[in-house]
């Protein structure tokens, strides 16, 4: 691994790291400024920012990103505790029962949740439910498919050499199966994760009364546009705090491959 | 299976291992272009190996020899016959055997070391001690400073390494070996070859070694069972008397050297296409010492 000059955070090179991201801000800041059309439909950040502010202050915020993690982890969670096993099974032991209900089940995953919403509002009602639902079924497909390949592509040598070994069915599974199909199964997770959090906003500007999505939609048909912009911010705040921490315990978990940078 | 039921559970031996009457059959599934039919990937095989002794299996592909050793192993089951490790029937893999495979088998998730002591965790030794015993034995096989390496910060010859040392650390008394070197190159194998000499005179392990190398079997073995394919049947055992110890920069360089890998050689194209009729018991090339074959 070559290794790189440690650099101070405040030299010259770093700020030109840094220079599109405050060109972006200063440009957002004064163009609405400039008058006509932009000022109607953009907030500049210092406004955005004040906004967010008192949103804060008023405790209205937090609850709507309460309610959306709320959902978002326990679609999530459901997902995976069906999933994972699932994925086991038809990864591991039933191979032929595998092949035979791939195709539906490649089929399922590619139904959109948006056209299945209707039917979830039918069955579930305008409830948590429904929207636990669609997050539910945009996670449980890729975590269900990557666990299967991952399963499917553990080297069948390292599970010969464990046995000779006499290991046994549990410790088989928990030293061996587990952390050797863990890169497909983590793949799986991140997956569902990101568009976890993706359908979660969308369905909450189709049918909820609460939620950062509903504020998203709220704020538009209200036209405060301010207010937009300062949920438009806290969504890709949380998506970006998601996907560090993400990369973080992937580092943390996976450090072992070799494709990983981390040791 | 029926035919178990004929072969006893434990025999009066002074051998480590006593491979009788192994017979192993696969059923093949019928295609389009071949009908249903039977392989019989070993023949009656007959073997004893003696404690503390260097036996090298050598053949070409398909004469059965991975599977023997599977079946000593422990991981596949004979269709008839029976393996016995000191005078016990072999039901199962246990810790009495270690093995170590072509392809490392390392556990890329575990360290070194956590390689090294995957078996001693098996065996529920307690932390202190298997740090201990992993300690030793990445000294034994040369990887001083590498414990806490990951297997794909090593070369090829440094995960067989590792792979020896994760099979020597929970003590096993036989050690089985499937063409371990076959996947690294011929300066590392000849150097892993001297290497796993001195450890086996360091730790007088039995060991059961496979190879499809002429050359690597007469350098290694005390002995040679020269295996023949169609169906695998145990062509004859040839004793090595090459003086001990040896090393790879003067061994082979010797007239006895050349004179037994062109015997065992010989032995290995001669080998009819037929079926032909089970060889004795007992190897009748027993004795055959390379002043014979002048």
């Amino acid at each position: 691994m070559p290794t790189r000059n440690i650099v101070s955070p405040w030299s010259l090179s770093r700020w030109l790291d840094r220079s599109s991201i405050l060109l972006f801000f200063a440009v957002w800041e004064v163009a609405p400024r400039c008058g006509g059309l932009l000022e109607t439909f953009i907030a500049p950040p210092s406004v955005v920012l004040i906004t967010l502010w008192e949103l804060l202050l008023s405790g209205e915020l937090y609850g709507h990103v309460a309610i959306s993690l709320g959902r978002a982890i326990s679609g999530f969670t459901g997902a995976a505790l069906i999933a994972l096993p699932l994925g086991f099974l038809l990864g591991g032991n039933f191979t032929t029962f595998e092949r035979i209900v791939t195709p539906v089940l490649r089929f399922l995953g590619q139904v959109n949740p948006f056209s299945l919403f209707p039917l979830f509002i039918l069955i579930f009602g305008i409830s948590e439910l429904s929207k636990d639902a669609m997050i539910f079924w945009v996670c449980i497909w890729p975590i269900l498919f990557n666990t299967i390949t991952g399963v499917k592509g553990i080297d069948p040598l390292l599970v010969k050499s464990a046995r000779s070994m006499g290991t046994r069915l549990l410790p088989l599974f928990f030293n061996v199966i587990l952390p050797a199909a863990s890169p497909g199964i983590f793949t799986g997770l991140k997956m569902g994760a990101g568009s976890a959090f993706f359908m979660l906003i969308a369905a909450e500007m189709i049918g909820a009364s609460r939620g950062l999505g509903w504020l998203v939609w709220n704020a538009q048909i209200n036209f405060q546009i301010p207010k937009l912009f300062a949920a438009t911010v806290v969504i890709s705040v949380l998506g970006m705090i998601l996907n560090t921490l993400l990369v973080t315990v992937e580092r943390h978990l996976l450090g072992w491959r070799d494709s990983s940078p981390h040791h | 299976m029926a035919r178990d039921a004929d072969v006893p559970q434990q025999i009066q031996t002074d051998a480590k291992i006593v491979v009788k009457g192994i017979t192993s059959v696969f059923h093949l599934k019928k295609t389009r272009t071949t009908p249903a039919g039977e392989f019989i990937a070993l023949n009656d095989i007959n073997l004893e190996v003696r404690k503390g002794e260097f036996l090298v299996l050598v053949g070409p592909s398909g004469c059965g020899k991975s599977t023997l050793l599977d079946i000593l192993a422990g991981l596949a089951h004979p269709t008839s016959g029976g393996v016995y490790i000191d005078g016990k029937k072999v039901t199962g893999p246990a810790l009495d055997r270690g093995i170590v495979l072509q392809g490392y088998a390392l556990f890329p998730w575990r360290t070194v070391r956590q390689n090294v002591e995957f078996g001693l965790e098996i065996k529920k030794v307690p932390k202190q001690e298997r740090a201990a015993i992993s300690d030793n034995f990445i000294h034994l096989v040369g990887l001083d400073g590498f414990a806490d390496r990951f297997p794909h910060e090593l070369s090829g010859g440094m995960k067989q390494r590792v792979a020896i040392a994760r099979a020597l650390a929970y003590d096993p008394e036989v050690l089985l070996m499937d063409e371990p070197f076959a996947a690294v190159d011929a300066q590392t194998r000849e150097s892993l070859q001297d290497e796993l000499l001195r450890i086996w005179e360091a730790t007088g392990k039995t060991i059961l070694f496979v190879t499809h190398s002429i050359e690597e079997a007469v350098f290694l073995g005390d002995r040679v069972a020269v295996l023949t394919p169609n169906p695998g049947t145990l062509r004859e055992i040839v004793k090595i008397d090459l003086p001990r110890p040896r090393h790879n920069s003067d061994t082979r360089s010797s007239a006895e050297f050349g004179w037994i890998r062109r015997k065992i050689w010989e032995l290995l194209q001669n080998a009819p296409s037929d079926a032909r009729p089970h060889p004795n018991a007992v190897p009748v090339a027993d004795a055959i010492s390379p002043t014979a074959a002048l």
